[in-house]
């Protein structure tokens, strides 16, 4: 039951975290334009975006450490507009750990609970079983400054998980950690959602860490939410040009053409020839257009075939796993292509690249996916 | 077995060419770290010797102050002049006075100017840049041309001969604040965030997060505001005219005025006068490193 002060959500449904036509204006720049999001009991929702897309406000919103001009953000089911951050039942782990520096770690992980007012004894239990859990336990009575960066970041995790609040909110937590120990965090942060199974909501602008650790992505620009889809979907099915080329490494290759019919038949006319599937009953209109392929669904054939066209390889670089090939077509397009690092190609050949079937996204001329027949979305 | 080294410019001489040289730098590094030292010696000496000149007089009578060639060690040392600035003066009363002063001074002003440079550091206040700009421009005018109307004020208040004369116009000095405020804003945002996440309110944060972080410019300030206060003479002397409220700096200048030129006295006075801001800055100084920020946040 719930009481007439704490309204509950419109909706009537038990998402954790719901967030109605949420804005955000500072003065004349508005960092939020209108967020819905709704995020399941459990789930991890990662927001990736450039910097200044509003993604660290929205978390910040969600916190309440930001007033938000318009809209209703409900925590728990309860509408959390007005409630002091404290209030909200959520924990926060910054970019820059924010630890205090004045206090020993034990200190830094009790702190929340001591504030909250809970028994000694057991705030002194559960910041034993948090330290455990994060191997901290022998760093307990050492000052922030005594840690290396991965121990810091566990205690500013521990702080945030002794709390044990409904959500975690996280603001790019391991965007201050080297490469390797990143990789090593991230699995470790996953490890631990799957133990403690609390709703996080994460800020990153890595899309690795995105498509890695999300159930489901947000994908955000200029204040508003451009997709919001499991990490596969986002990746093959871009809503808009903007996720295909920010998603994905390399990104998708965009080539620009327009939509013709002649004859009573309709195709994309662009710097190569290119069957779709599915656009005759494509709801586009004829004009400007463009098609996307990811790089790894162009295929190097030795000679020519039916619907393969003719390109000169630029450049040849190797990653490791893969080799990216930047190329060139007839029209002077530049595409990517990444093929595995057994192939053999040098910079300067002439190959023949043939589109793996059913790769191609149409994009009409504002720039969102057309959806074709058969492509599932 | 010996190793043959391979001269590197493969010229016998070279070796002993460098060896030369470098002997050569060694003697000029030497000199020239002589030289400094000189420089040094002589600037500390110019510095020095005034302050030992004052506490040599101070315990020399009267005569002996005067005498030619003058003696550089006071043996045996004269205790006449501390008995007299201690027995015969109001000196004890003036030190209480001061130290009264300007202690009450320090403590509300650091509170006060800490509390009000966190929020016009950190809150969101309606006319913040106003207030500040208006500091600013107080913190340009000199303390004279404040006096009349400051008294005119004091007198009105019917405060004038009393402690808050003394204690009351030195809060409203917006360079504290000035400064506190410099110092806040270098703070992470992100810290007070996680304080209010934590269920800290405002005060909280600049009770609990802020303060301790400051401390180093909290010691810094106070050794400003002591120190300003332990020395000021102008207000004080239109401040208050009875005996009892006097101030060492007024104090010290009255003696002048009883008993002709006591050189001894005056000397004794002014050593003693040092000894409560000396004992100060010694209690403070370990105050100066707080713990850095380090650990804080990112590298």
């Amino acid at each position: 039951m719930t009481s007439a002060s704490t309204p509950v959500s419109p909706t009537g449904t038990q998402y954790a975290i719901e967030i109605l036509g949420v804005t955000k204006r500072y003065g004349k720049i508005t960092a939020l334009g209108g967020v819905d999001l709704d995020i399941e009991p459990g789930e991890f929702v990662v927001l990736l975006g450039p910097s200044g897309c509003g993604k660290s406000t929205l978390l910040k919103i969600i916190a309440g450490l930001e007033d938000l001009t318009d809209g209703e953000v409900y925590i728990g089911g309860k509408l959390a507009n007005y409630l002091k951050p404290s209030a909200r039942d959520v924990a926060m782990v910054f970019q820059n750990y924010a630890l205090y520096p004045h206090m020993t770690v034990r200190s830094n992980l009790g702190f929340p609970l001591k504030m909250a007012g809970r028994p000694k004894a057991e705030v002194s239990q559960k910041v034993e079983t948090a330290a455990a859990l994060l191997q901290i336990g022998s760093e307990l009575d050492k000052y922030p400054d005594e840690l290396s960066g991965g121990q810091r970041q566990r205690v500013a995790l521990g702080r945030a998980i002794v709390r044990e609040p409904l959500a975690f909110l996280m603001d790019e937590p391991l965007s201050n950690l080297d490469a390797l120990l990143r990789v090593q965090m991230r699995s470790e942060l996953l490890r631990l959602h799957k133990r403690v199974g609390r709703t996080t909501v994460y800020v990153t602008h890595d899309q690795i860490e995105a498509m890695t650790m999300a159930d489901r992505v947000v994908v955000m620009r200029h204040g508003l939410i451009q997709q919001i889809g499991p990490p596969d979907e986002v990746y093959r099915r871009p809503a808009n040009r903007f996720v295909a080329s920010f998603v994905g490494s390399p990104p998708m290759n965009i080539l620009d053409g327009r939509i013709a019919t002649a004859d009573g038949r309709r195709t994309f006319i662009g710097p190569f020839p290119v069957e779709i599937t599915g656009l005759a009953g494509a709801t586009v209109d004829d004009g400007p257009a463009a098609i996307g392929i990811r790089s790894e669904e162009l295929l190097l054939t030795t000679e020519a075939t039916a619907g393969s066209f003719p390109a000169v390889i630029e450049l040849v670089e190797p990653v490791g796993a893969d080799i990216f090939l930047t190329a060139t077509v007839e029209a002077g397009t530049v595409i990517t292509i990444r093929v595995d690092a057994e192939t053999k190609v040098e910079e300067g050949a002439t190959v023949h690249i043939q589109i793996a079937p059913g790769a191609t996204r149409l994009f009409d001329a504002a720039g969102d996916r057309v959806r074709l027949a058969g492509d599932g979305a | 077995m010996s190793v043959a080294v391979e001269p590197r410019h493969g010229n016998p001489g070279a070796l002993q060419a460098i060896a030369a040289e470098h002997a050569r730098s060694r003697r000029r590094r030497r000199l020239r770290g002589l030289g400094k030292h000189a420089f040094l010696i002589v600037v500390t000496l110019l510095l020095v010797a005034p302050f030992y000149y004052v506490v040599l007089a101070s315990f020399k009578s009267s005569t002996e102050i005067f005498t030619y060639p003058p003696k550089l060690l006071p043996i045996p040392p004269f205790i006449g002049n501390y008995q007299k600035l201690l027995g015969d003066t109001g000196f004890l009363r003036w030190m209480f006075n001061t130290l009264f002063v300007a202690g009450t001074v320090t403590l509300i002003k650091v509170f006060m100017d800490s509390m009000a440079g966190y929020a016009l550091a950190k809150l969101q206040l309606t006319g913040k840049r106003a207030i500040f700009l208006a500091m600013l421009i107080l913190l340009m005018v000199p303390l004279g041309a404040l006096i009349v109307p400051l008294w005119a004020l004091v007198n009105w208040m019917g405060l004038t001969n009393t402690y808050l004369a003394l204690i009351l116009p030195p809060l409203a000095n917006p360079l504290g604040v000035f400064l506190m405020r410099q110092f806040i804003l270098g703070l992470p945002k992100d810290l007070e965030n996680a304080g209010r996440l934590d269920g800290l309110s405002e005060f909280g944060i600049y009770r609990r997060i802020i303060l301790p972080l400051i401390k180093p410019g909290l010691v810094v300030l106070a050794v400003i505001i002591f120190t300003d206060q332990f020395m000021s003479f102008i207000w004080p002397l239109i401040a208050t005219s009875s005996d009892d409220l006097q101030v060492l700096t007024v104090g010290v200048a009255a003696l002048r005025s009883h008993g002709g030129a006591d050189y001894g006295l005056w000397s004794a006075a002014a050593v003693m006068s040092l000894v409560p801001i000396g004992v100060f800055f010694f209690v403070l100084q370990r105050q100066f490193l707080a713990r850095s920020l380090a650990g804080a946040l990112k590298q």
